[in-house]
């Protein structure tokens, strides 16, 4: 229905609305502007009513009745269109002038309904405002006016507000309809993107909706989110690609051991051969455990419990446990801690980052590498770093080592899952902190900044467990 | 000695009691949480082992209420789930310790030993002793058939925790998140490397060991036979 598009439409109704708006605004001005007219007009009217009322008294009280009639002509013709009409009525009750053709309307204000010109049949019937006095010689004045001209000003006030009320209205329902009907087009073209996304077009994104700045903030903030979820489902299919190849040879070589097991033919093979199958289950299991650890953390849980603790202090533990391990290896681990450094974070998932970096450091150097574990503030910001001289890693296969199972040619021999890395660097994400590997001239440097806005200062030892 | 287990999944159940059976304990055992609240709070137990996850009322509702009623007995959680908030949620309903699924039996058996041979936190001990060995809590001065021996403070710690728990097994985790409050498994052998400084420090130059290897699963001190 395209052509109810407009009408559909926000920008329509927003119209609509802003013209009712206008419209009863437009009447509340036309009632104000009517009445301080209408009643600016009666006060002139009746002014010059009480004023003439009181020079034909005047002339009554000095000149007499004569004096009175000549003024009366007098005035009738002076006036010419717009004189004022009078009924004089003496004593008896006689009346002597008479422009009304009615009854005498008698003393103080009132009004007087009389057709226009009384000789012209199917005139217009004309209101006249009266007011009564009473006479110096006896008798009684009235004196009237029409009161035409205050009624046609307002006719026409009236006509010229309805008039551009309506006109006005009309284009802003107008311009509403035509804006409503651009921004459906706009916004069907949007959902038409959001529909092909939603078939499975991962890769399409949507189309700026223009007219104005924030308008295209949305759809950028959308293909934004676009992204990350596209990012986070790459994830996920990363895992489950991930398990299905990393699990599965685990998982061949138990099924194999347990064949020979099941073959084996003496009870010393068997046990021998289930405690070899009992510790790969393990080996698996363990890599699952991280894997679900790594996608939880992934997924920003936990950090509403996280307690501000002392980051030097928990490094200088971690050290701590690895120095004897480092040294049975035959490496040197030391440590270069600037105290009282504070974080907010999960000391448990600290601990484990900055032992998976550190066992990285002793696991993957040759005999004899020196290990270097430091913890300063700078610029605000809490940096831990952790660096060897041992072989490091290529430039080009930094950031390959922090994707999951991603092993090193020369390391693939070794034990270890390949997720240390990877779980280290979900963690620092976690915790707002950045991990970055860089070149320790020899050897891997692995730098984690924790931002100033992550970190305070503090003397009391609150969360150190 | 009784305990409370609450595990829905009838082979685990049967499975663990008649681990602890044979560990010498005796097992009241429930399906449900209302099970386990009624029988937790109308007789007394050594050691509340609970299921994180159980249908209708869940473990940690079951120990928030046993808790509540007065419930003292020290709680171990076995949970499959190992996010930062299932811990600490567990710590917050007064569970002691908790174990993740799937674990080894001889690992569950240990800690429930630990949580059931645990002192009354008000009895004070200042002096552990296993043959001739003795540890001063106070002056932290480690000797043997009156000679000093000088420990690090880490290695004065893993002793501690081992002598706490003489004649139990250890095991590795249970050094991991007692001594050094790891609550995950490293990849390289701290436990090794720091129980051979110990032993060396502890038993060599002595007649008999102390501290054993339990093979596959921890670590004992113990007096000789």
């Amino acid at each position: 229905m395209p052509l109810l598009n407009g009408f559909r439409s926000g920008a329509f109704r927003f119209a609509f609305l802003l013209a009712a708006m206008f419209a009863v605004g437009a009447a509340l001005l036309l009632l104000v502007v009517e009445r301080s007219i209408s009643q600016y007009a009666t006060l002139a009217t009746d002014g010059g009513l009480q004023s003439e009322a009181a020079i034909l008294q005047g002339e009554d009280r000095e000149g007499g009745r004569a004096s009175l009639l000549r003024a009366i002509a007098l005035h009738r013709r002076a006036g010419g269109e717009e004189a004022y009409r009078y009924q004089l009525t003496d004593r008896t009750g006689h009346m002597l002038v008479d422009d009304f053709g009615t009854r005498s309307t008698g003393l103080g204000w009132g009004h007087v309904t009389l057709r226009d010109d009384p000789q012209e049949p199917g005139a217009h019937l004309e209101t006249l405002k009266t007011l009564g006095v009473a006479l110096p010689n006896g008798g009684t004045l009235v004196v009237a006016t029409d009161t035409y001209d205050i009624e046609e000003l307002r006719a026409s006030l009236d006509r010229f507000t309805i008039a551009a009320g309506l006109t006005i209205t009309l284009f802003a329902l107008i311009g509403g309809y035509l804006i409503g009907g651009l921004f459906m087009r706009r916004l069907d073209r949007v959902n038409d993107a959001i529909a092909r996304v939603m078939a499975g077009d991962v890769a399409e994104r949507l189309p700026p909706i223009g007219i104005s700045r924030e308008f295209d903030t949305l759809s950028t903030n959308l293909n934004a989110m676009l992204d990350r979820i596209g990012a986070l489902m790459d994830g996920l299919r990363q895992v489950t690609t991930d398990i299905a190849h990393d699990l599965r040879t685990p998982l061949t070589r138990v099924r194999q051991q347990l064949e020979v097991t099941l073959g084996a033919g003496s009870a010393a093979r068997y046990d021998a051969g289930i405690e070899n199958a009992i510790t790969q289950t393990d080996e698996i299991l363990g890599i699952f455990r991280a894997l679900l650890r790594i996608g939880t953390l992934e997924g920003g849980d936990g950090r509403q419990y996280f307690e501000m603790l002392d980051l030097s202090d928990l490094l200088g533990q971690v050290v701590a446990a690895h120095q004897p391990v480092a040294e049975d290896e035959g490496k040197i681990l030391v440590a270069e801690l600037a105290a009282d450094l504070w974080v907010e974070g999960d000391r448990d998932l600290l601990a484990q980052m900055m032992t998976n970096l550190i066992d990285n450091a002793i696991r993957h150097t040759p005999a004899g590498s020196r290990i270097l574990s430091t913890i300063a503030s700078v610029d605000g910001n809490v940096v831990v770093r952790i660096g060897d001289d041992g072989p490091g890693i290529p430039a080009e296969e930094r950031a390959n080592v922090l994707t999951r199972f991603y092993r090193l040619d020369r390391s693939r021999n070794l034990p270890g899952s390949g997720l240390g890395m990877s779980m280290a660097a979900a963690i620092a994400t976690l915790h707002h902190a950045s991990m970055e590997l860089l070149d320790n001239a020899p050897g891997l440097l692995v730098r984690l900044t924790f931002p100033a806005s992550a970190t305070r200062p503090s003397t009391d030892k609150i969360g150190n467990r | 000695m009784k305990l409370l287990l609450l595990e829905d999944d009838e082979a685990t159940r049967t499975h663990l009691e008649r681990a602890l059976g044979e560990a010498g304990f005796v097992v009241d055992v429930c399906a449900n949480g209302r099970d386990a609240i009624f029988l937790g709070s109308s007789s007394e137990h050594a050691v509340l082992i609970l299921d994180r996850m159980v249908p209708g009322v869940d473990g940690l509702a079951v120990l928030k209420a046993l808790r509540a009623a007065g419930i003292r007995a020290p709680a171990l959680f076995l949970t499959a789930m190992d996010g930062v908030h299932d811990r600490v949620e567990g710590l917050n309903a007064g569970a002691d310790d908790y174990l993740i699924k799937p674990f080894a039996t001889i690992e569950f058996i240990a800690r429930v030993h630990a949580l059931a041979r645990r002192q009354p936190e008000n009895s004070i001990v200042t002096t552990l002793i296993v043959a001739d060995l003795e540890l001063d809590l106070l002056k932290r001065s480690v000797r043997r058939g009156g000679r000093p021996i000088q420990l690090q403070a880490q290695e004065f710690k893993l002793l501690e925790y081992l002598m706490r728990h003489a004649g139990e097994i250890v095991t590795r985790s249970m050094l991991l998140e007692n001594v050094w409050h790891f609550h995950f498994e490293p990849q390289t052998n701290i436990i090794e490397s720091h129980m051979s400084r110990l032993r060396a420090k502890v038993d060599r130059g002595f007649d008999q060991d102390l501290i054993r290897t339990i093979r596959g699963s921890g670590y004992r001190i113990d007096a000789p036979a």
